[in-house]
């Protein structure tokens, strides 16, 4: 899909959906929201559907920094603490490594 | 219109085929300095493109055999491009392959566990014993493939799209959700890291559900092409894992002649889908195509289906830059309705040139033999498919009328001319 040929209000509508569709748990579509629609929103000259896609494009910026720092915060507690919480750190494993921790 | 002239235009097949203008402008390949502006072209096979210098465009008054060694060679640099252009593609999924194989070792893990396409084992006492049930899986496996295709080209030829996507959708989804899990928990286990449910969830979650929205609706176009290049990947390593050893061997030398009998004969089932979809002037169904430019052209030859490639200029817009008007005006009529096209090249043969690879990886101890394959396949099986063996007279016609009405006319009187056509496969 390249952004250049689509008509502007089409490009606030994929922007837009692609927003959205971040709050079923993608913070993977807020990066590609962010990453793809970059350009159209800071680096271009304005038009008029442009300050709505910034908005958009901001606020995926920020759930995007929100999922990661829970991710990392809770992959950090479970790296860490996973050998000590016995059973339950068993219970939530998908894949366990060998060896003595 | 002089000052737009870069390689970075649109090059599609209309600009390219028409000329410029513009004076003679270098190439990015240094000996075509030496094309003379108006001269006789030259027949030399470049591997870059140079902007085609002289007369204005499709004037037709050009002498027959200037304008045909003209279309020629606009045609063997054009194929060229496209040649390379696959390259890349090929090459990345092949890495993935060859890197998940010698690295993560379930998949070269003898099992004993068979698909259902392949009942035959392999575990049998004598040589002769084995060859034969190699052979009776492979017929099994192609019969089960032949099948597949004539129920796909019966399925689109009576309309039946519902069904159609609804296949393509169930099984993109059991690649990228329960393939990816897969792949994902041999990695770690092969590098001995913890991994817990949730995080898992979300990652294969994000994963698989971006990819649907990539490949089925409407995403950035390269993250749509690295989608298909690790599902191809991941459908490469569950046939290496699980077809046995001389059965995918033989299979794959049988998948290589029914390939070129599905396209080439005038009844094969491929060659139907693609001919049913230019009637309708319809693109083919997106999950089974790698394109390196997202949009389909409508009208003129977009032969697309699973196991072949097209050979299409990539168009890829300048960034950031308008358009000059003047441009579009002189490209022809057709213009508003071509798009972007780019070089296609069916998923299946992605996969099956990364099967070869990879249990010649998994087979061969050393890097030679994988390198070997890999070489032979890029320099063997990719340019053919960028080359147009195909070619109905119709689209000749067509193209040639780009061209210059003078050749077309000459096409026309003579059709059993051999020309070869950029836009047909």
């Amino acid at each position: 899909m390249n952004l250049e040929r689509l008509p502007n209000e089409e490009k606030l509508s994929l922007c837009r959906k692609y927003y959205l569709g971040g709050f079923a748990f993608l913070p993977f579509l807020w990066l590609v929201n962010v990453v793809w629609f970059f350009r159209e929103a800071f680096l271009k000259p304005s038009y008029t559907e442009q300050l709505q896609i910034k908005a958009y494009v901001k606020r995926s910026a920020l759930g995007l920094l929100l999922w990661v720092a829970v991710l990392t915060t809770w992959i950090t507690i479970y790296q860490h603490f996973r050998a000590e919480w016995g059973e339950v750190g068993d219970y939530l494993s998908f894949t366990i490594p060998l060896g003595i921790p | 219109m002089n000052a737009s002239d870069s390689d970075e235009d649109i090059y599609n097949e209309r600009s390219a085929l028409v000329r410029s203008e513009s004076p003679a402008l270098p190439s990015y390949i240094p000996d075509s300095d030496l094309t003379p502006p108006n001269g006789t072209p030259t027949k030399r096979l470049k591997a870059g493109i140079s902007r085609r210098p002289g007369a204005a465009a499709a004037d037709g008054g050009g002498s027959d055999p200037e304008v045909e060694a003209e279309e020629e060679e606009l045609t063997l640099k054009y194929g060229a491009k496209h040649v390379i252009m696959l390259f890349i593609p090929v090459t990345l999924c092949m890495v993935v392959v060859v890197a998940t194989i010698k690295s993560v070792s379930f998949y070269t893990e003898k099992t004993d566990q068979q698909l259902i396409y392949t009942p035959f084992t392999e575990n049998t006492s004598s040589v002769g014993r084995r060859l034969l049930n190699s052979v009776l899986n492979t017929i099994i496996m192609i019969s089960v493939i032949v099948v597949m295709t004539i129920f796909l080209v019966v399925l689109y030829k009576y309309r039946c799209y519902k069904f159609i996507h609804g296949w393509l959708i169930l099984s993109s989804l059991m690649l990228l959700f329960w393939f990816s899990f897969m792949y994902l928990g041999e990695v770690f286990k092969t590098y001995n890291l913890a991994m817990d449910y949730p995080t898992v969830g979300v990652i294969i979650w994000n994963f698989g559900a971006v990819g649907m929205i990539c490949i089925h609706w409407k995403g950035p176009l390269q993250l749509q092409q690295a989608y298909l290049i690790l599902i191809s990947a991941l459908m490469a390593l569950v046939f290496i894992k699980y077809l046995p050893e001389w059965s995918a061997w033989v299979i794959l030398g049988a998948i290589s002649v029914y390939d070129l009998v599905a396209v080439l004969s005038p009844k094969g089932p491929l060659r139907m889908l693609v001919e049913t979809a230019q009637e309708r002037n319809e693109p083919i169904f997106p999950a089974l195509i790698y394109s390196s430019a997202m949009v389909w052209t409508v009208g003129m030859a977009s032969p697309n289906e699973t196991q072949r490639s097209e050979p299409d200029e990539e168009a890829e817009q300048s960034d950031g830059r308008a358009e000059p008007p003047s441009r579009h005006s002189r490209l022809l009529p057709e213009d508003e309705m071509e798009e972007d096209r780019g070089v296609k090249l069916g998923l299946g043969d992605f996969i099956f040139y990364s099967v070869l690879v990879g249990k010649a990886a998994a087979t061969g101890g050393d890097w030679n033999t994988t390198l070997a394959c890999f070489v032979a396949i890029l320099i063997v099986c990719v340019p053919p498919w960028t080359a147009p063996p195909l070619c109905d007279l119709k689209h000749k016609q067509e193209l040639l009328k780009t061209v210059s009405p003078a050749a077309a006319q000459r096409h026309h009187e003579h059709p059993d001319d051999s020309f070869i056509n950029p836009d047909c496969i």
